[in-house]
């Protein structure tokens, strides 16, 4: 008897199994963030951005999810966000996600977000901040970013008038990656205006050397992005920030003749005599595969923002004098009025515990930036970090001399846009900008057809 | 043990040494099993005290482990007192239920209190517990049908009035009459059909529908928060004292019952569990994403089939423009021809032996192909998510079948059967995941001024090289090929000499495919073949294909893979299907005259006819669904969209909830009638 007891119970068992499995992350999740609002400390914790701190919040834990997922800015996150708990008696933990744009929206609907996501599409921000997801800023992190950050960068966190987003990271993408010493063993001239620069790409295709460009736009999952980034810096170069801005915002359809004008002109650029793609094809090509065919010697120039330094070849050396060195320069505009695109990511808070939000408010300093640049260099092994801030403050010393022109071109900029892609909804900024901007290049369809194509696509 | 003694009295005296050693052996085997599971509990343990998410995993499992054996035990300990000890088992059972239903009202926030500390947490359920014993208690007292009916139906009564009462304000229901009145005359209606379905009396079933239709049509149809304690009463009384005179009207079991129910039980604790997963992880979900299909894309607001209709109008899932182009697509072409030889050649077989179409005779061959390539003409013509999906199904089925089963065939009783076998099974063990990635490898292209690293480039571009170089290797690869033309042609004419046309068919097809293959390499056509492109200059560069990213074929190179994959799972099956056909049925054809193949046509084929209909279905269930492969290697660029990737995209990244879930919808309902068949078929077997 007793024996055809135990036999039995092996099935519960083996349910039950099922069930903890299914039911154990639920619990380490949520369970942690309730002694957050009892920390007694809470209220008068917060420093006055300076960083360190000195605030005991009773290990209250802080989860964080990122799209940054490579080893060197997971090792400066953990650092610099490790030190700032450490001081703090705050348990971070941040967990880089390959598949955030996907796995964020399940964690959110599940109800199960983290305490503080790092965004890269405002757009996102903003939809989650519409949907009441997020928590605006406390008046002592506003006071922060305003201590820090210029409007120009605060502007795209805000939603509605009201910030929820701090920008904790900046991308310059108005950038040309060239070795300069080919450029001189040619005799070619660092263009300054875009007529000279496809005068360049001319001339460069009628020499039997190294083709003018490199491109590739293959990104898995974000195929098409850097195609999307180059219509973008051609409608602010054609036609400015105004139509720039109305596009993005959807005031002018998708299919105007202004915007397909900027959509053709790449296609036009990325002829096969222009264009080295290591793939074979344009569209096959990852875009990460672009910086060792520079290095090789196989094309002169690559349009790719500031992070590309990160996807050149390992030991690859920047802006020294060295004749093998990589440097950039400005990708040229049109009509003299220097604009640039810019990129970044930004922070935003699903809850306003006092513990996420001293986080937040360390997040918005000049010091965190500095911190993580400096714990960044480090992790590369003392070249370029791949991580940029605008932050005003920071000491300029924790930067290469690379990076140094990067924030150098940044301050020249008259015009400063945020990638129009990631403001568009997601149907059309993360859908079909992106894969019938794919599909145009791969020439399966005209400019004509994607364009009206994608305003077809856009919600609402 | 059994065993053991079973051995030691077959065994006997005479041949103790090997009864000893194998004991030895057993022993030896359990200590080393004891002491496996020893060092595992102990690495587990030791890993859980240094870690502190293994820590409160194990916690819980352990918890759980525990809870539910517990529970699981204690069910059947209360059931094993139906026999004999009715009164208790009723008091228990009852008192479990009234228990229940105050931690259900309580955990909801429902009655008074909630909230508030543990005191509140017991009372509702002591008191639940209390009444419903009692009441089940009581009524194995009397066997009365009048005293029956009156006590039940008070109980009801009385626990109505104290629910209500109990209910906060917060919960009380501004009673919507018209919706209680239809939803307790629809479910009376359906009770009273369930119990006439059963062979019972309607008049219970329909006292239980109407009081779970008040229910649902005064609680679930009410604007919470509204009503007054009236309304609450009328919500709350009315189906209780209900199900109170339902439990009333029925009589004690006597023992024969008892030991009815007390059989019955265990099947339902022992499935119980099982539907209660099932229900709420499969049949839930599944309701719930067909209501989320008919709302927007914020599960918002109705917008009716929409979602639905948008699937069917928007071009990048039905794109039927260009249908005319088929009519000059290569494979249709081909695919004419093939039916106009098939036509001819039934026309001769009617003839011979009456019939035009018959497995196994020569019509079957060309008519099939000839269909196929007909239908990837016209797949190649249109695009979209909906066509890709058929096309997918089409091939990946047909190849997968066809190819498994031509295996299993030549295969069958050859020498190095398994080794083959194992290795076309091989890619089974693979993930889909995994195989996409190895083939995106196969198919990659590079710049022609690169080394290709991709097999399939680096082979077309290399032919290119040697086709148009003019170096050794180039001669030596033109005098073997010609070699082979004139090999086959002499194969061909020693049978066309014999007049034995069947041999000459294979000999025919090599001579002219080689030798069209020959003109075009040595460029008598052509500059040659393979992937290479003369310049205006005259200088020759090699040239790649791009088979993920060229419109429409790209769909076929990621088929490719999953035939690549599923080949050997039909292969497996139909192998032990053909093993399991009688010999003596084979062996009585051959005797009968029949040639090898008339036997396989004739005679294997019908016996395996099931299998391959399950494969079939198999397949396009799994075909239907196909995502990892679309997901990994071009994740829907390129015109190789399917169903199941764009639902993903649109459910979780452009976050159109209503147009993702209509997509699962629609693949849902793609896959029901093959399933219900597959599952019809399996049934009729067993």
């Amino acid at each position: 008897m007793t024996k055809r007891w135990l036999k039995l119970a092996a099935v519960p068992i083996a349910l039950s199994f099922v069930a903890a499995s299914c039911g154990s992350d639920d619990e380490s999740g949520g369970g942690d963030t309730t002694p957050d609002t009892a920390a007694p400390a809470a209220t008068d914790a917060p420093d006055d951005g300076g960083g360190g701190g000195d605030g005991d919040f009773g290990g209250a834990t802080v989860t964080i999810t990122g799209p940054e997922r490579d080893d060197p800015s997971i090792a400066s996150l953990n650092d610099v966000l490790g030190a700032f708990g450490e001081a703090n008696n705050i348990n971070i933990e941040y967990t880089g996600d390959a598949d955030w744009e996907a796995n964020i929206n399940t964690q959110v609907q599940g109800g199960n977000p983290p305490n503080i996501s790092y965004f890269p599409q405002p757009g996102k921000l903003a939809d989650f901040a519409r949907a009441g997801n997020l928590k605006p800023l406390t008046d002592e992190v506003n006071a922060t970013v305003d201590e820090f950050w210029i409007d120009g960068f605060q502007l795209y966190g805000n939603v509605d008038g009201v910030q929820y987003g701090i920008p904790a990271k900046t991308d310059l993408k108005s950038l040309v990656w060239y070795q300069p010493q080919a450029f001189a063993d040619a005799g070619y001239e660092v263009p300054t205006t875009f007529a000279e620069f496809t005068a360049l790409i001319d001339t460069m295709a009628a020499a039997d050397g190294p083709k003018p460009l490199c491109v590739g736009i293959e990104s898995g999952q974000a195929t098409g992005w850097t195609y999307t980034d180059w219509v973008e810096e051609m409608v602010l170069r054609l036609h400015g920030p105004d139509v720039y801005d109305q596009w993005v915002n959807h005031e002018i359809p998708f299919d105007d003749p202004q915007i397909q004008e900027a959509m053709q002109a790449p296609v036009d650029l990325w002829t096969e005599d222009n264009v080295f793609a290591a793939a074979g094809s344009i569209a096959a090509t990852s875009f990460a595969d672009n910086g060792q065919p520079l290095v090789d010697g196989q094309c002169y120039m690559h349009r790719q923002a500031n992070f590309f330094a990160g996807l050149f070849p390992e030991g690859t050396v920047f802006a020294d004098g060295s004749p093998e060195a990589v440097d950039v320069f400005y990708f040229p505009d049109i009509n003299g009025d220097r604009p640039v695109l810019t990129a970044g990511i930004f922070a935003a808070a699903f809850d306003d515990d006092p513990a996420t939000m001293a986080v937040m408010n360390y997040i918005a300093t000049a010091d965190y930036a500095e911190k993580r640049q400096a714990a960044q260099t480090e992790a590369v092994g003392g070249g370029l970090s791949g991580y940029l801030s605008a932050a005003l403050g920071q000491d300029p010393n924790v930067y290469q001399p690379l990076e140094q022109s990067f924030l150098a071109i940044l301050a020249d900029a008259q015009i400063a846009r945020f990638d129009g892609s990631d403001l568009m909804p997601a149907d059309v900024g993360a859908g079909t900008f992106w894969s019938e901007g794919t599909s145009l290049v791969n020439g399966d369809v005209d400019v004509a057809t994607a364009a009206e194509r994608i305003e077809a696509s856009w919600p609402g | 043990m059994e065993t053991l003694e079973r051995i030691e009295a077959d065994g006997g005296p005479d041949e103790p040494a090997p009864l000893e050693s194998e004991a030895a052996a057993r022993d030896a085997r359990w200590y080393f099993q004891a002491g496996a599971a020893v060092a595992t509990i102990i690495g587990l343990l030791y890993w859980a005290v240094v870690e502190e998410k293994i820590r409160s995993t194990l916690i819980t499992v352990v918890i759980t482990v525990v809870a539910s054996a517990g529970l699981w035990i204690a069910a059947n300990v209360l059931f094993d007192q139906v026999r004999s000890r009715w009164a208790t088992f009723n008091a228990i059972a009852f008192g479990l239920l009234g228990a229940v239903l105050g931690v259900l009202l309580h955990g909801n926030g429902i009655t008074v209190g909630s909230g508030s500390g543990f005191l509140p947490w017991v009372i509702g359920p002591l008191v639940g517990a209390a009444v419903l014993g009692t009441l089940g208690y009581v009524m194995t007292r009397t066997q009365d049908a009048n005293q029956r009916l009156m006590i039940a139906t008070g109980t009801g009564l009385a626990a109505g009035i104290l629910i209500a009462v109990a209910v906060r304000e917060q919960f009380q229901p501004g009673l919507d009459f018209v919706a209680i009145v239809v939803y307790t005359a629809i479910l009376a209606a359906i009770g009273a059909g369930i119990s006439i379905l059963l062979k019972h009396s309607p008049v219970g079933g329909a006292m239980i529908g109407a009081a779970i239709g008040w229910i649902v049509g005064a609680w679930g149809g009410a604007d919470l928060g509204d009503g007054s304690l009236v309304e609450s009463l009328v919500a709350t009384v009315v189906p209780a004292t209900l199900l109170g005179a339902r439990f009333g009207m029925t009589t004690d079991p006597d023992y024969a019952e008892r030991v009815n129910i007390d059989t019955h039980s265990r099947a339902t604790i022992f499935v119980g569990p099982a539907i209660l997963f099932i229900f709420a992880m499969l049949v839930v979900p599944a309701i719930r994403t067909g209501y989320l299909s008919l709302l927007d894309r914020n599960s918002e607001e109705f917008v009716d089939g929409e979602n639905y209709g948008s699937v069917f109008t928007d071009r990048n899932s039905l794109d039927v423009d260009n249908w005319t182009d088929m009519f000059t697509s290569v494979p249709f072409l081909i695919g004419v021809v093939l039916l106009g030889i098939a036509v001819v050649v039934g026309a001769a077989m009617k003839k011979r032996t009456g019939r035009a179409v018959e497995i196994g005779n020569p019509t079957v061959g060309p008519l099939v192909v000839g269909l196929l390539l007909i239908s990837f003409g016209a797949f190649t013509a249109m695009r979209g998510t909906l066509i890709n999906n058929l096309w997918w199904v089409v091939v990946v089925t047909f190849f997968s079948t066809a190819l498994g089963l031509a295996i299993a065939v030549l295969a069958d009783g050859r020498r190095g059967e398994r080794v083959a076998k194992s290795i076309i099974f091989m890619p089974m063990a693979i993930s889909l995941v995994g195989a996409s990635i190895i083939w995106r490898f196969v198919y990659l292209a590079r710049d022609t001024s690169t080394e290709q690293t991709g097999v399939m480039n680096a082979l077309w571009v290399g032919l290119g090289r040697l086709s148009t170089g003019s170096g050794l290797p180039t001669l030596i690869v033109t005098v073997v090929l010609a070699i082979c033309v004139v090999l086959a042609l002499i194969f061909l004419s020693n049978a066309l000499v014999k007049r034995e046309y069947g041999r000459a068919i294979v000999p025919a097809i090599l001579t002219v495919s080689l030798g069209w293959f020959f003109i075009r390499f040595v460029g008598i056509i052509g500059d040659g073949v393979g992937g290479f492109k003369i310049d205006d200059d005259g200088t020759v560069s090699g040239q790649t294909i791009f088979f993920v990213q060229e419109v429409p074929y790209a769909n076929f190179w990621l088929m490719v893979i999953m035939i690549w994959i599923q080949t050997g799972f039909s292969m497996v099956i139909l192998s032990s299907a053909i093993k399991a056909v009688p010999t003596e049925l084979i062996e009585a054809a051959k005797i009968d005259g029949a040639t090898e193949s008339q036997a396989f046509w004739r005679v294997v084929l019908p016996q395996i006819a099931t299998t391959i209909g399950v494969i079939v279905t198999t397949l396009i269930v799994g075909v239907m669904k196909v995502f990892d492969i679309v997901k990994v290697t071009t994740n829907g660029q390129f015109g190789t969209q399917v169903l199941a990737n764009n639902m993903f995209d649109e459910a979780f990244n452009r976050v159109n909830i209503g147009k993702g879930a209509a997509l699962a919808m629609l693949i849902f309902f793609s896959v029901l009638p093959v399933m219900i068949f597959n599952i019809r078929k399996m049934q009729q077997e067993g």
